[in-house]
């Protein structure tokens, strides 16, 4: 288990909150204040291996690793020899071919990453015996943290069929594994305490050990802002600080390969988006995190195996592990039998299954499973593959660990090839067996009975006279509280399960994670005119939000006067209602995320449409810090990808573009990651210089400049930690000019152009007796719009870290 | 309420930059943009720029009426046959932008009084806002022909007469 899953989310979090907001000045002279200052204490921290290869396989997740590694912005040589988790050959089978292709349709991989956000979730219910047996591999989180990874991607192809009978394949086909009581509890700390004290002793009476699973489930749980932004923040320093030591060779080395394109996505703001639509909270008034299946498992070790597999059903039906009320419970239950093939016979558990296929029919599994732990030198070991995804603060509590953990070794558990192989093929045949052919007959069902009679002119007459007069067709269906004729219980506040709403919605829910977003968007529509009637905001927005995105993924060419009629609408409602009427920002930012992410991918005017709901967000502040400087880099390339018109300039964006580049410039300096701020920098120096023109603008020009010393004078960054103390005197006394000049400067305590200029040659001479510096190496393409600090500054701080190298650092 | 007007040459250079707060009752003439609004103004209009190579070939007026907006602050472009544009930025409260901080508080939209309510930059694309701005810009592209009618001006060349700069103010406190 996780020694110790509270701490992390308080202890580093804290120190870094307020500090990183002044820049240049504390930081080297306060070794102690690192944004991990927690850990500091820690020798060799930042070489741990298994933590660098944490952040690196989970920021390099969401693009091939190619075009990320080669890109500059995520950690780029300094990764340990055995980085990835990726590298083919040790899991290549499970993972689709598309990461051969580098930077191949990159837009697409957004609509991927949305696609795969809704996908259906599997509860796992294992007995005690099971998580023992799998506990005893080696594997501490039990049968879920086996099963989680290989529910990402489902071997092969996964046929559909849609509700007009149309087949389709899919490649990406994937189920979420969660546990039973995942994500309907916040993730937060605070909350923690008191429900735990509440349900210890109501409902869990003192057995510690459901106190213990407690706390994953609440871990696994998403939809939390600030621990997506701290997280994003981690994997940023994280980054920050692995891209000191490549410096030395990049001064040297060709720039081109650190010009990040500046259209493709930077990696920071995918894992953004992934850990935004990661774990997605169980709530009543959505139903894409609902189970859609429960996986029953035992083992072959319970003396009592058909005893053991009722009382987990009934336990998943009336007892502990019940759904909430909201939550339809006539879901798919599949059987698996897992067989200890080191130490059971299998002939008996065949007989077992045997009679198990007997009970349950087709809904059940014998898997195959080693018991005896897995070591990394064994032959056919392979890792455990890493959970893409997992909620941010699951991550950060792995991250946590990791980074307090002394030993240099990679804490991911092996497990037998053979293994693997087995789970791979249970979860294929799960699926294309069991999951998806009840899914799909599910739909049928409540599309004949529920919604096709809301479809079509009689349709609507019903829902009409199901609003002006009492006798509904619909009194039926159990006690209303909210208005005459209304199913919805404005005191509870949610619909039941069985209630046409609740099915439609369930249908509408259905039929994304099915990908019919035909049928998706058309019992959206329906359901929006609904939940309005009966003023279930919640719901109301909930089906805003899908619809809009139901639209967009749906529909080929969208007019772009359809798209202001329906999408924006879609999301100017879903969002007011969010945030007004609910009271859910997570959900707000959601929405409008996912509303610009799809818009986006139209292109063309679409564009305009994006960054206004990215300015939006912005505006309304629903990001912490780190959000705010990746949305504001997203609207950036947005603005840049729009294309002018029959080959003129007019119709680009290129002004706007750099204008938000550089306010995303600005905003990663203030936080000093001055890398990201580096890549944003030069995008709006190239931005602005592609027009042919100067830019004549004084103001802007100081600006840009005295931003560009700033940076390039942070750029030595947070690896100041480990050198020795000569850096630290040597920074002190440029520090103390700050003050003095600070109230000038246009960006409060950073340095202003004369600053820059007055110390900058000092500071020079100091490092460079030859005096050759200025020329020895020539700036980098950004600086033409600097020409002082380009002479003055740029040099220094490439060369301090190569004069420290030469000490003896390494 | 301030403004930020700004004649902008054909090749994005500025021209003429001039300041000014609104006239009408309760203003005081001056403009009372804060010390990031220095930079962050010109950033604003320039980016609004893409907006007016676009929207000029969408109308027939030299007057593009509201082009742009970034935060509270609203761009109002008129076009020269030169292809030199006169930018005018309005902000009705300079204190509640927030720039490129985030520290700050998000813009509450209703804070406004009643009395300011009634102010043009309130209503940036109200027909009263529109009427205002374009008796302000016919003025000043008045002032702005008889200027580069000087035989010494050369095409993109920055403003510098005081006599122009005092038809401008007059025009804006006349108008705005």
């Amino acid at each position: 288990m996780t020694p110790t899953p509270d701490d992390p989310l308080q202890s580093p979090q804290d120190s870094d909150s307020e500090t990183t907001l002044d820049v240049a000045k504390g930081r080297h002279s306060k070794p102690g204040r690192s944004p991990l200052s927690s850990i500091t204490s820690l020798p060799y921290r930042r070489s741990n291996a298994s933590l660098s290869q944490l952040f690196q396989s989970t920021t390099s997740l969401p693009t091939a690793a190619g075009p990320s590694s080669e890109s500059g912005t995520v950690t780029p040589t300094a990764a340990p020899p055995n980085g990835l988790v990726f590298s083919p050959g040790s899991t290549g089978s499970a993972r689709p071919a598309s990461p051969a292709v580098p930077g191949a349709n990159l837009s697409g991989e957004t609509k991927d990453l949305i696609l795969r956000a809704f996908a259906p979730h599997v509860s796992v219910l294992a007995s005690q015996d099971t998580e023992e047996l799998i506990r005893h591999k080696g594997i501490s989180g039990g049968l879920l943290e086996l099963l989680r990874p290989f529910g990402e991607h489902v071997q092969g192809k996964v046929t559909i069929r849609d509700s007009s009978g149309a087949s389709r394949s899919w490649d990406d086909f994937a189920v979420r594994f969660m546990g039973v009581k995942d994500g309907l509890e916040s993730p937060r700390m605070a909350d923690r305490r008191s429900m735990e004290s509440n349900t210890d002793s109501a409902q869990y009476g003192a057995k510690r050990l459901s106190a213990l699973e407690f706390k994953p489930a609440r871990l696994r749980s998403g939809g939390d802002v600030p621990q997506i932004e701290e997280l994003v923040e981690r994997h940023l320093t994280f980054a920050e600080e692995q891209s000191g030591p490549v410096e030395a060779d990049y001064l040297t080395y060709n720039m081109e390969s650190l010009d990040r394109d500046p259209g493709s996505d930077s990696p920071f703001y995918m894992l953004y988006l992934r850990r935004l639509l990661s774990g997605i909270p169980l709530v009543p008034s959505e139903t894409i995190s609902h189970p859609v299946a429960t996986v029953i498992a035992i083992s072959s070790r319970s003396p009592n195996p058909i005893e053991e597999l009722r009382t987990l059903y009934a336990s998943s039906n009336t007892g502990e592990h019940r759904v909430p009320p909201w939550v339809l419970n006539e879901f798919l239950r599949y059987y698996v039998l897992i067989h200890d093939e080191d130490y059971d016979d299998i002939s008996k558990s065949m007989a077992l299954y045997d009679q198990m296929k007997r009970h349950f029919g087709l809904h059940c599994h014998l898997l195959r499973l080693r018991s005896t732990q897995c070591v990394p030198s064994d032959d056919d070991s392979v890792k455990l593959p890493h959970t893409e995804w997992m909620s941010a603060a699951e991550e950060l509590t792995e991250i946590v660990r990791r980074e307090t953990s002394e030993d240099d070794e990679d804490p991911t558990p092996c497990v037998f090839e053979s293994d693997a192989n087995a789970i791979r093929s249970f979860v294929r045949e799960m699926v294309t067996q069991s999951l998806i052919p009840s899914m799909e007959r599910a739909s049928a069902q409540w599309n004949d009975q529920v919604a096709s009679r809301r479809r079509g002119i009689s349709g609507r007459f019903m829902s009409l006279s199901k609003r002006f007069t009492t006798f509904g067709g619909r009194s039926s269906s159990g006690p209303s509280l909210g208005g005459a004729g209304s199913n919805y219980d404005s005191v509870q506040g949610y619909y039941k399960p069985d209630a046409p709403e609740a099915i439609m919605r369930r249908l509408a829910d259905h039929a994304m994670m099915l990908r019919d977003f035909k049928l998706a968007q058309g019992t959206y529509e329906i359901l929006c005119q609904d939940f309005k009637n009966d003023k279930a905001w919640r719901y109301y927005a909930g089906a805003n939000e899908m619809a809009a995105v139901s639209t967009l993924l749906a529909a080929g060419g969208l007019s772009s006067k359809a798209r202001t009629e329906t999408v924006d609408q879609y999301l100017e409602a879903a969002y007011y209602s969010y945030v007004t009427r609910a009271n859910a920002p997570y959900n707000a930012l959601r929405t409008l995320v996912l509303g610009s992410e799809l818009l986006k991918l139209r292109g063309g005017s679409a564009l305009d449409d994006s960054a206004r709901w990215l300015s939006k967000i912005i505006d309304d502040r629903l990001v912490g810090p780190t959000g705010y400087a990746l949305l504001l880099e997203r609207s950036a390339i947005c603005y840049s990808e729009r294309q002018g018109v029959a080959g003129l300039s007019a119709g680009e964006r290129k002004r706007k573009a750099a204008f938000w580049h550089t306010l995303a410039a600005e905003a990663w300096s203030k936080q000093d990651k001055s890398s990201q701020a580096e890549n944003c920098l030069r995008a709006a120096a190239r931005l602005y210089k592609s027009g042919g023109a100067n830019l004549e603008f004084g103001n802007m020009q100081n600006f840009l400049a005295s931003l560009q010393a700033t940076v390039k004078a942070n750029r030595a960054g947070p690896q100041h930690l480990d050198i020795g103390d000569d850096e630290q005197t040597l920074v002190e006394p440029m520090q103390e000019q700050d003050h003095q000049f600070g109230p000038h400067s246009p960006i409060g305590h950073r340095k202003s152009i004369s600053t820059n200029a007055a110390y900058f040659p000092q500071v020079n001479t100091s490092f460079d007796p030859l005096g050759a510096v200025p020329n020895a190496y020539g700036g980098p393409p950004a600086d033409a719009l600097n020409p002082q600090a380009a002479a003055g500054g740029l040099p220094s701080p490439g060369l301090e870290r190569r004069q420290t190298r030469d000490d003896g650092f390494e | 309420m301030s403004y930020y007007f700004t004649i902008i040459g054909t090749k994005d250079n500025p021209l003429f930059e001039h300041e000014f707060g609104t006239s009408k009752p309760g203003g005081d003439g001056t403009a009372k943009f804060r010390e990031e609004a220095a930079h962050m103004n010109q950033f604003i209009v320039h980016a609004a720029l893409d907006m007016v190579e676009e929207v000029q070939w969408g109308t027939k007026d030299l007057y593009l009426k509201k082009v742009d907006t970034f935060q509270n602050n609203h761009i109002h472009t008129f076009i020269t046959g030169g292809n030199v544009k006169f930018m005018l930025l309005m902000n009705p409260d300079p204190s509640a932008t927030p720039y490129s901080n985030l520290a700050s508080p998000p813009p509450s939209s209703r804070s406004s009084t009643a009395r300011q309510s009634m102010l043009l930059a309130n209503n940036p694309s109200s027909s009263q806002t529109e009427d205002a701005v374009r008796g302000f810009v016919t003025e000043v592209y008045e002032a702005w022909v008889k200027c580069i009618m000087n035989p010494f001006y050369d095409v993109n060349q920055e403003v510098t007469s005081p006599i122009f700069r005092a038809r401008v103010a007059a025009a804006a406190k006349r108008f705005l």
